[in-house]
């Protein structure tokens, strides 16, 4: 006797059979029919399915045999796994592989074998459905027999998959109900409002919490109801952007005033992300809201504090501003020099606005509160006969905040100043062109003057302003300065590292 | 406080000067930036009719007097009054209106009847050009173009 050998992975082919459930189950009448009717065609008194699990053959269904397993080195049916089309027998006592094979030369004298694969979609061979004889069948089985053999097989097959095939599904939906038990278990007890959506937007679940703020019947906001739930003034708002994000998928996320049990409506944040399958198709919609009453209240509190603080510090600048302006009118000597004091402290001032916390209200005029805008406003004085700016400012625009303001403010109100007193715009048709540029990490301003009078040789004395102006740039920005007198004018560049304007946001960036 | 001596500093151009004189009322809570702007415009030659803190003190003034201009401050003493003053003023009493406030964004949107806004801290140059402006508005004289620091309104 031969014990057949194995030439394939044999834990991954136990592992697929495994995967069908049917090992040591109840006989059912699917396999017992099938078998009987083999028996019957094939004029065999025995017939089984026969599965080739580790060590022994176990039958999902037998007839003439009368047990529902035997050991695998006994066994016909681990020879035919080696075989693709089957495998027939005529005689096991003229074959060499059923020598002293006991159930060939025992009690049972079996003598005619013919048996059919039974291979899952994935290629492994999970057994046999096989007929049995104790007479020899030198033809073999007829064609019919052949055919019925290899249909029921077949059939069989189609058994063990389908019930697989039920099985997965089941224990999908027992998951699926876990999942969900385990979602309500936390959506119910969550402090928040938490509500969920079909993929059209229909309402279906709203948890405890939901009910218990808006103190409505439970059931009674599903569908499109939770909408008349709203504010008035914020329904159609909150519609439109719900079925913005029905319609693209986009995260919904809106701020809107919802009807408390009291009446009282409070300002909420909505929230929902959707849930996708694995074809990315929208299966469903989670959604929270948070009641932001409380938050809102405080934030504008400090709005409101930090506005009427902004208010009163420009109103300082303007009072320090006229302050200075009385006091030359008693020293008409000073006149001058308060002039020049009171400009600097406007350019400070006019800096401030730019910066200062901003709501709608305190924004400046004009624009955004770029340097750009801000230096546009504050060579806004310096205009030719037509009204025209004399001050170009050109390149790449960047944002900046209060702490390089002042610096900013000071170096170019001095730079304009000066320009007005000795440079091109204290000559009619003189203008000045200001380029600014990002370079790697560094952040360039070019100060250029044309038309003004003739350079002739470099300033002797640097007066306060220039002074000023250096200081703002390699004191407090952090950068150099660089002025050439060409003929044709001032070139002056500034250099700063491109964080100085705006170091919290740089900070913030690093993060 | 020594004012005498002002004019060594100033150019006068009389005749320029009395075409332009006007009838001035300051609405500013501030009392300093007040006193510094009163000067200023009597240095113009105008005269100032008054200098008042709040709204209401400012509708009695303009009751009882003929107003060519108002300098309005939006934060007054009663509160942030000023709009619906120089609103009023300016519709209902004929006032030629100029909003002078540190919080230019108040008015973003504009003022109906009036003329614009200028931003403060400002100076005695800002000042002049803008009410000769405003005046040459209210007098119909052609006007080249807008001061540049004057912000105005549609």
């Amino acid at each position: 006797m031969t014990a057949a050998a194995l030439p394939w992975n044999e834990a991954e082919r136990l592992s697929a059979l495994q995967a069908y459930g049917i090992l040591d189950t109840e006989p059912e009448q699917a396999f017992d029919d099938i078998v009987r009717l083999a028996s019957r065609i094939c004029d065999a008194p025995i017939a089984v399915v026969n599965l080739i699990d580790q060590g022994r053959q176990w039958f999902k269904a037998e007839t003439g045999l009368g047990v529902r397993e035997t050991p695998l080195d006994t066994s016909f049916c681990a020879h035919a796994l080696l075989q693709e089309d089957g495998m027939v027998i005529p005689d096991a006592a003229r074959d060499v592989r059923f020598e002293g094979n006991p159930l060939v030369t025992g009690e049972a004298g079996l003598r005619f074998y013919a048996g059919r694969l039974l291979k899952s979609a994935d290629g492994h061979a999970l057994g046999t459905l096989c007929v049995l004889d104790t007479q020899a069948r030198p033809g073999g089985l007829t064609p019919l027999q052949a055919e019925t053999l290899d249909v029921l097989a077949r059939q069989v097959m189609a058994q063990l998959e389908l019930r697989r095939a039920i099985s997965e599904r089941e224990e999908g939906v027992i998951a699926l109900a876990e999942s969900e038990a385990k979602f309500r278990a936390i959506a119910e007890s969550m402090p928040q409002m938490v509500w969920s959506s079909q993929p059209d937007g229909f309402h279906d679940y709203y948890n405890a919490r939901w009910y218990e703020f808006t103190g409505v019947p439970a059931g009674s906001t599903d569908g499109e109801a939770w909408n008349a739930m709203f504010h008035p003034d914020d329904r159609a708002r909150a519609w439109e952007a719900w079925g913005h994000s029905l319609e693209t998928g986009d995260l919904y996320e809106i701020e809107y005033r919802l009807r408390r049990a009291d009446g009282v409506y409070r300002w909420t944040l909505g929230r929902a992300t959707p849930i996708r399958n694995e074809a990315g198709d929208i299966t469903r919609w989670f959604g929270t809201c948070t009641d932001i009453e409380d938050l809102k209240r405080s934030e504008a509190g400090k709005d409101l504090l930090s506005q009427e603080l902004s208010h009163r510090i420009k109103n300082i600048f303007a009072v320090v501003s006229s302050l200075i302006a009385l006091s030359a009118r008693e020293h008409p000597e000073a006149r001058a020099f308060a002039g020049s004091v009171r400009d600097r402290i406007n350019a400070l001032a006019r800096a401030h606005e730019f910066v200062r916390p901003h709501s709608e209200v305190s924004q400046p005029l004009i624009g955004d509160t770029t340097l750009h805008t801000f230096l546009g406003a504050l060579f806004k004085p310096y205009v030719d006969a037509s009204g025209r700016s004399r001050v170009a400012i050109e390149g790449e625009d960047a944002t900046f905040d209060d702490q390089a303001a002042t610096s900013v403010a000071l170096l170019f109100h001095e730079l304009a100043t000066n320009a007005a007193k000795y440079g091109a715009l204290s000559a009619a048709g003189g203008t000045v062109l200001l380029r600014t540029r990002n370079d790697g990490d560094r952040f360039i301003l070019t100060w250029t003057e044309r038309g003004g009078p003739p350079i002739l040789e470099e300033p002797v004395r640097q007066g306060f302003g220039s002074a000023l102006a250096s200081l703002s740039v390699k004191g407090q920005l952090g950068g150099t300065l660089e002025r050439r007198w060409e003929p044709g004018g001032l070139i002056l560049e500034a250099d700063l590292p491109a964080t100085a304007l705006s170091r919290r946001r740089a900070a913030l960036g690093k993060k | 406080m020594n004012r005498t001596g002002i004019s060594a500093f100033r150019e006068p151009d009389i005749r320029h000067n009395k075409a332009m004189t006007a009838r001035i009322l300051i609405i500013e809570d501030e009392a300093l930036v007040a006193m510094e702007l009163r000067f200023v415009l009597e240095d113009l030659g105008h005269e100032v009719v008054a200098t008042v803190a709040d709204a209401n003190t400012a509708r009695s003034i303009a009751a009882r007097n003929d107003i060519d201009l108002a300098l309005v401050d939006i934060h007054l003493s009663d509160g942030p009054t000023g709009i619906d003053l120089g609103r009023e003023l300016g519709q209902e009493r004929g006032v030629t209106v100029l909003f002078m406030t540190a919080n230019p964004g108040m008015v973003r949107e504009g003022v109906a009847g009036t003329i614009g806004v200028l931003s403060k801290p400002t100076d005695e140059r800002a000042v002049q050009t803008a009410v000769d402006y405003a005046l040459a508005r209210r007098t119909g004289r052609p006007v080249e173009y807008a001061p540049p620091e004057l912000q105005l309104f549609g």
